[in-house]
């Protein structure tokens, strides 16, 4: 994971994150390393999100950012969901957890 | 931030789904008249029944899926949207039309220009022509630069002549238009398709897909650069010097040589690729793929070979071009795209049914499209064949060979059966 200093209930929502996978790769896009950034903020009921994609031209690119904003629209039904794509930093492989290695090498 | 994303840019899955059908059943025809016609290939002699088979195979199967597969690929190579659907169904039309006339025309071959050649002729450059067009307008609209993009390009560009020199061999062996040797410009027409269009094209897309399906970030540019100028040069070499009557052996060895380089360039790209990928484990397209690419090596010593000539490697005449042939277009192509299949076919399929339910509902995913079993068994037999054809003809046993084309039957049928289930695919949704 990326982020740091994360509070419980984001941490949740990575949790939650988890359920969404990269169709091609068959990993969840928080072990990818796709999901940059969460900040949940409940006094203004905000979910924000900053994930990125392995590449620009990810022929499921917005598939999975739908699959983002509707999971966090189901489980956070009170919450705004603002998923933004952002391309700053890259990503690379290095970004992928050791259990996301894990998964691909299974 | 999201208009680059390309499946915003991805086409209807009816522009795909009808060139990956169309392909499995040309595949399953080559398959047929080599069943019934395996004699022909032992003969030295280019038969209306082995001229039928390559145009199956090279129009039939691998052209058609590189179409299906190309509009799909277009958004992720280039960033942009198809110029044109339109084109793409009347290309296809086209194509298939074509095709059924000149395979008709090939039956009935006698070194004569027939009506079956006109319009077979006709409607194929039709299609190439409308195909041209919407690649290279597509790719201008694009401001992405890159490799992928010049390959694809230039591939394009070759395949309209391959076409155009095809039906000019036709008209000018009934009305010698031009004083040209036909065998000479036979093998450019060859040399040109196999290696302008198919290989450059393969090359372009490749470069593109297997770092991302192998998840590899750094790619070796320089290297595709330095094959894209090698490859071209031989490529040009080959057709300028077409038009001599006398050719030195040393520049028609200089071109090949300048080709076989710029392949061991790529090959150089994918090796660094696949050294350095975080996805160690490969699925069964990339095994395919994989296995397409050891076909092209072999491929390569084996066009190598044919310099020695046929009576120093104690073959038949002929016989050491036909398996390298073989290796090519049956080895390296149609390895190739029996993965690519497996990385390109569920996705359309997988998006049009469940992209906008995704989240709501756990779905399958694109890999639970078909049956990796059968992809495995297939596999399995289309190594088989590949081994069976190629010792049937350097040993000139035609039961092996007979094999090998029953083992090409049984891996088209399977290969078939899994295509069938991911296009006719019903929606459902996982408990």
């Amino acid at each position: 994971m990326i982020q740091e200093n994360i509070t419980e209930e984001e941490a949740k929502v990575y949790e939650v994150l988890k359920q969404v996978p990269d169709p091609e790769v068959e990993v969840n896009i928080v072990d990818l390393g796709l999901v940059y950034k969460v900040t949940k903020d409940d006094e203004r009921k905000t979910l924000d999100v900053d994930v990125t994609l392995s590449t620009p031209g990810c022929p499921v690119g917005d598939t999975i950012i739908q699959h983002i904003q509707t999971i966090l629209e189901v489980n956070y039904p009170e919450y705004a969901v603002l998923v933004d794509l952002i391309w700053e930093p890259q990503w690379t492989p290095d970004m992928i957890s050791e259990e996301g290695q894990m998964y691909l090498n299974s | 931030m999201q208009a680059g994303l390309s499946t915003k840019n991805a086409p209807s899955v009816w522009v795909v789904v009808p060139h990956f059908l169309l392909g499995a059943i040309s595949f399953l025809v080559a398959a047929v008249f080599i069943v019934f016609n395996y004699e022909a290939f032992l003969s030295y002699h280019l038969s209306g029944p082995v001229l039928s088979v390559v145009h199956i195979l090279v129009l039939g199967w691998v052209t058609m899926i590189i179409f299906g597969a190309l509009y799909q690929l277009i958004p992720v190579v280039m960033e942009v949207k198809l110029y044109s659907e339109k084109l793409a169904y009347t290309s296809l039309a086209g194509l298939v039309t074509g095709l059924f006339f000149l395979v008709t025309a090939f039956l009935d071959y006698k070194f004569q220009l027939t009506n079956n050649f006109i319009v077979g002729g006709s409607l194929i450059i039709g299609a190439v022509v409308l195909f041209v067009v919407n690649i290279l307008v597509t790719a201008i609209s694009s401001a992405k630069q890159s490799i992928s993009k010049l390959y694809i390009m230039a591939s394009a560009v070759y395949f309209l002549l391959t076409v155009l020199m095809g039906l000019f061999i036709v008209i000018n062996l009934s009305y010698n238009l031009l004083p040209i040797a036909h065998n000479v410009f036979l093998k450019t027409h060859a040399v040109i398709g196999l290696v302008g269009w198919f290989l450059l094209l393969i090359i372009g897309v490749a470069s593109k897909l297997m770092p991302m399906f192998l998840i590899v970030h750094k790619t070796r540019e320089d290297l595709l650069k330095w094959g894209f100028y090698l490859i071209n040069a031989g490529i040009i070499i080959i057709f300028v010097v077409t038009f001599f009557q006398q050719i030195p052996l040393f520049i028609d060895v200089a071109a090949f040589g300048l080709i076989l380089s710029g392949l061991v360039m790529f090959l150089m790209f994918n090796y660094d690729v696949f050294s350095h990928r975080m996805r160690k484990k490969l699925d069964v397209g990339m095994k395919l793929s994989a296995i397409g690419f050891v076909m092209l090596v072999f491929s390569i010593l084996s066009f190598i070979a044919t310099y020695f000539g046929n009576p120093a490697l104690g073959l038949p005449p002929g016989r050491i071009e036909i398996v390298s042939g073989l290796l090519l277009i049956y080895g390296f192509f149609t390895g190739l795209i029996l993965g690519q299949t497996y990385k390109t076919l569920p996705f359309i399929i997988w998006l049009y049914n469940y992209q906008t339910v995704v989240g709501r509902q756990k779905t399958p995913l694109p890999g639970d499209l078909y049956s990796s079993k059968l992809a495995t068994i297939h596999t399995y037999s289309f190594l088989v064949s590949v081994v069976l054809f190629v010792l049937g003809l350097l040993f000139s046993l035609k039961l092996i060979v007979l094999l090998g084309a029953v083992a090409m039957l049984f891996t088209t049928l399977v290969y078939g059966v899994n295509v069938y289930k991911m296009i006719f695919h019903k929606k459902q949704m996982i408990k």
